[in-house]
């Protein structure tokens, strides 16, 4: 059905030269969200086990591929068979705004820092004493991974032999996954970006991939917690039947995180028979009318409406009245 | 035309998402509905987010130009509202949450156009392709 597992040796080598701290971890395979049910709990909560054996995502990552014997090598046959297949058009499957799907958006599964309650707190008692937020992307800003995951909206997909494209309509952002057995920008050269850098290696059909030089950034907005730019991501994608794309994600963040964040992360295919959904590019300049400011009290204003002559005569608020005076 | 309709209960059962997901909701006022009839003036199909002009003749015959905010164009393609549906000098009812700060805007809830009736959180609701 693959294609011949080629092993990469050059990868295997390398691993194998990098001192792994935790080396008889139990391996947790791909397991079955199955509707969620309490089985897809206990599910749930092995792969969060899986995860806290190990110390970094780093060292995740390298224990799945030396699991996977370095890897598959796919070719352009291999990508015309169905777990392979992830064209067409797709949104998020669950969860709303809410990073772990299977929680609320004011609950969190994660087991924060002293320092990462603290953060989220901040946030929370914020909301309550301005009635409302500024959200960062308001300004068509990137999400930043791992926020990416739980972004709505459209997204394709584009799996090749050497890399495969995770692409979200919101800011036309695309994740680049190389799978063609190099490494990481080295670290005398890396900065931190939106969505880091991120490599990768398929296994059965999974494709595993690891995220590194991050920018800090929030799950989500409202009550989710924060990260910091330490964050570290591994991922397990798998297309599990023909519609549905899912995902293991394992977070790291010492600075935020007293242990990895493990959620199933999930995407469905659209009916899209008529071929009018399509991917549109995404800029606020395109519109005065989205254009939101951050108030003094930190809240979300509208400056300038292209529909009204008179906004700072019309507004209560003082930061629109101020606008109209400058 | 416009009416002030109250509220929250008018809103359970909608999408379980914000009425806007890229930026916070903080200045629409979702305790309250505003109800407006008039004419569509301009249909603003863009990202990230799509927003109605409406032309609204007052009692006195003055006319208040109103915007309501909706999400983007695939949103709203998801929802069935496509840019063609709304022609400038269409007939309208349409609802939304208000603005808090008293400008004529609103986070578009529904609207009704040529008794037909145009919901744009639907733009979040799941369609699966065929398997």
């Amino acid at each position: 059905m693959k294609a011949a597992s080629m092993i990469r040796t050059a990868v295997i080598s390398a691993s194998l030269s990098i001192p792994v701290g935790a080396l008889a971890q139990n391996f947790v395979g791909w397991l079955d969200y199955d509707g969620g049910g309490e089985q897809w709990q206990r599910n749930k909560s092995r792969l969060q086990d899986f995860g806290e054996q190990f110390d970094t995502a780093w060292d995740m990552y390298q224990y799945l591929e030396r699991q996977a014997g370095g890897g598959e090598e796919l070719t352009w046959a291999d990508i015309a068979q169905p777990e392979y297949d992830w064209t067409g058009v797709y949104t998020r499957a669950r969860g709303g705004l809410s990073f772990d799907p299977d929680v609320g958006p004011n609950e969190i599964s994660a087991k924060l820092t002293e320092l990462g309650a603290a953060a989220r707190q901040e946030k929370i008692d914020l909301m309550a004493a301005i009635g409302g937020e500024y959200d960062p992307i308001s300004d068509c800003r990137p999400p930043g991974h791992p926020r990416w995951a739980s972004e709505p909206f459209l997204h394709d997909f584009v799996v090749t032999p050497d890399q495969t494209y995770l692409i979200n309509e919101m800011v036309n952002d695309i994740r680049r996954v190389y799978t063609d057995g190099r490494g990481h920008t080295l670290p005398e050269d890396a900065y931190p970006t939106w969505n880091g850098d991120t490599i990768g290696f398929w296994d059965d059909g999974s494709l595993i991939m690891h995220t590194t030089y991050l920018n800090a950034g929030q799950y989500q907005r409202g009550t989710q917690p924060n990260y910091s730019d330490q964050v570290e991501v591994v991922e397990r994608w798998r297309k599990v039947d023909g519609i549905n794309l899912e995902a293991d994600f394992w977070v790291f963040d010492p600075v935020n995180l007293a242990e990895p964040w493990y959620s199933r992360q999930a995407w469905i295919e659209l009916e899209n028979d008529d071929h009018l959904l399509r991917i549109r590019y995404w800029w606020c300049g395109e519109n005065q009318n989205n254009d939101i400011i951050i108030t003094d009290d930190g809240n979300s204003q509208f400056p300038d409406f292209d529909f009204l002559d008179n906004d700072a005569e019309i507004s209560t608020d003082e930061n629109v009245q101020r606008l109209g005076q400058d | 035309m416009q009416k002030l309709l109250t509220t929250g209960a008018l809103l359970l059962g909608l999408s379980s998402l914000p009425a806007v997901a890229h930026h916070s909701a903080a200045m629409f006022d979702d305790t309250s509905l505003v109800e407006v009839s008039g004419v569509v003036k301009e249909f603003q199909y863009t990202n990230p987010h799509s927003w109605l002009i409406i032309d609204v003749t007052n009692d006195d015959g003055s006319v208040t130009t109103w915007g309501f905010e909706a999400e983007g164009p695939s949103s709203l393609m998801r929802a069935g509202i496509r840019r063609s549906d709304l022609p400038a000098g269409t007939p309208i009812t349409i609802r939304g949450n208000p603005m808090k700060d008293g400008r004529p805007a609103a986070a578009w809830i529904d609207a009704v156009v040529n008794g037909q009736t145009l919901n744009p959180l639907n733009g979040f609701a799941i369609n699966p392709a065929d398997e």
